[in-house]
């Protein structure tokens, strides 16, 4: 009883000593962003821009492709219990409401975790074993300003950039699933799609997306850091890295689900 | 320049890793432009020290005075400031892995100076040509050898044209041969810039070449500084099988090891 009443006290402070990190963490990239991080050195910019592919440009094909087949599915199944009522016609509004408020950003947030929160902690890691990192302090370079800041505002760009184009190609695969599958057709579809569509929805979307951003580069970069010793660790360090990361997302998504629901 | 006025120096430094003492009251003074060496055992905490001179560790308790400013106490700014006066050669080299050779030399010139782009190619020119890479400047560090890449790092290291340079192991893992030159580089970037090198080493081969002072330690302790004749004359039992690469008593020989084995008393 005392070695569990210890544990849980152990696993509490370890949670609040992570924490208290990871907000130092965050705030010294916020105070770095702020710092004009660019200043005269083109080399982060490049780094910036560079980045951007890599998360936003680069994701696109696979974030294309499970975006129009989660399309498909969604059309087919609000499909099923729709047809009950003969209002296939809604299908649109299922389709599109739950694609832009729910499944774009959740999709693009999980899809990015995996290709490059992993990345992220990888590299980082990596380059804490290899003492890079120390090499940089060394030299007078700030890891946060020099490896997380240009990461930073990539991640926070390429996140809902990605959400938008994903945004589109789920409705499209709603469209076509209801044109070929289900009977409805295009032009009904798509008045009903911008008839039940509003600004909010957009803007839910977005403005989570953005959170989902800053959630995968922060947990990324932070595991990256905690690497010590060898190849190993990287390892358990990009797992922990992606189940924190996806956990974080769904959490935040429902945070905001609730606020959005009540305001 | 005055060659005797310290540039390092060090007083009462204590190291903890939790309860464990690492450094036990180190004291050592470098000067100016002369190459001293920190020689001792694996585990003498040798590699804590050099990592504490640059202010990775933060010591417990002491002082180090790196420059005329008290590493220990220094803020965020004036730290970086004092960073680009001193260089460090990591044991692995410690390029990053992303840039080229050349981008890696380069990377402190960009970081801290506005110079032109053009003149800081020549300056990273200068610097691999002096470590022997001239040609190698767009490779990527992962297509180097291990000498290679200590060479590298050495360029890195010096390109800002730091007052005192700080090597850790610097010829582990490499063949003599390449050892030996890595060591007469060592020398060479003394001779030429007055660079101030503090190395650590176990290898009583590149003491023998590079060294004007040697700062022995023995678990967490200094055990004696000076030449390596005076060294060879103390009589610290320790000091002695080192120099003469004796082994320890054997193990199996302690009456209490061999008590604990049997489980009796």
């Amino acid at each position: 009883m005392t070695r569990l009443a210890g544990a849980v006290g152990r696993w509490t402070l370890d949670l609040l000593q992570a924490g208290l990190r990871v907000s130092s963490l965050m705030v010294d990239t916020l105070a770095a962003v702020a710092a004009t991080p660019f200043r005269g050195r083109s080399a982060r910019g490049r780094a910036a821009v560079e980045s951007f592919a890599e998360f936003g440009s680069r994701s696109l094909p696979i974030v294309g492709m499970i975006s129009l087949l989660v399309g498909v599915i969604i059309a087919l199944q609000s499909s099923y219990t729709l047809e009950r009522w003969g209002a296939q016609r809604f299908i649109a509004t299922l389709v599109a409401v739950s694609a832009l408020r729910e499944m774009a950003p959740l999709m693009t947030a999980i899809l990015i975790t995996g290709r490059s929160g992993s990345a992220i902690t990888a590299e980082i890691g990596t380059m804490q074993v290899n003492e890079e990192i120390d090499a940089l302090e060394v030299m007078g370079i700030d890891p946060i300003r020099y490896l997380v800041v240009p990461r930073f505002v990539a991640m926070v760009l390429a996140v809902p950039a990605v959400t938008v184009v994903s945004m589109f190609i789920m409705v499209a695969g709603g469209l076509f699933t209801s044109v070929w599958v289900v009977g409805v057709p295009g032009g009904v579809y798509l008045d009903q799609t911008v008839q039940s569509l509003v600004a909010r929805d957009l803007v839910i979307g977005l403005t989570k997306s953005v959170f989902f951003g800053v959630a995968i580069c922060w947990v990324g970069v932070y595991r990256g850091f905690q690497v010590r010793g060898g190849a190993g660790e990287v390892g358990r360090a990009t797992t922990s890295s992606v189940v924190t990361s996806i956990f974080l997302v769904i959490l935040i998504d429902l945070v905001f689900t609730v606020f959005f629901y009540f305001v | 320049m005055e060659r005797d006025d310290p540039i390092l120096e060090v007083e009462d430094l204590v190291v903890r890793y939790g309860h464990r003492t690492v450094l036990d009251g180190v004291s050592f003074t470098v000067r100016r432009g002369e190459v001293l060496v920190i020689l001792g055992g694996s585990g003498s905490g040798k590699t804590t020290l050099l990592r504490t001179l640059v202010g990775l560790i933060r010591p417990h308790s002491g002082r180090i005075v790196l420059m005329g400013e008290d590493v220990t106490t220094l803020s965020g700014a004036r730290r970086r400031e004092l960073r680009t006066r001193m260089g460090m050669c990591f044991q692995g080299s410690a390029l990053l892995g992303s840039l080229t050779v050349a981008d890696n030399v380069a990377l402190p010139l960009r970081e801290h100076t506005d110079l032109e782009e053009s003149t800081i190619g020549i300056m990273t020119g200068i610097k691999l040509n002096l470590v022997g890479l001239a040609g190698f400047g767009d490779y990527l560090p992962s297509q180097l050898s291990g000498g290679m890449k200590k060479r590298a790092g050495i360029a890195r290291a010096t390109v800002m044209d730091p007052e005192i340079i700080f090597y850790d192991e610097p010829s582990a893992g490499l063949d003599p041969i390449v050892a030996a030159g890595i060591d007469r580089l060592i020398r060479k970037m003394q001779q030429a810039f007055g660079l101030t090198s503090v190395v650590v080493t176990h290898e009583m081969e590149s003491v023998r070449l590079i060294a004007d002072r040697v700062c022995m330690l023995h678990g967490g302790r200094v055990v004696g500084v000076g030449t390596l004749d005076e060294l060879e004359r103390l009589e610290h039992p320790w000091v002695r099988r080192f120099l003469s690469r004796q082994p320890d008593d054997e193990p199996g020989t302690d009456p209490d090891f061999l008590r604990s084995l049997t489980g009796a008393g």
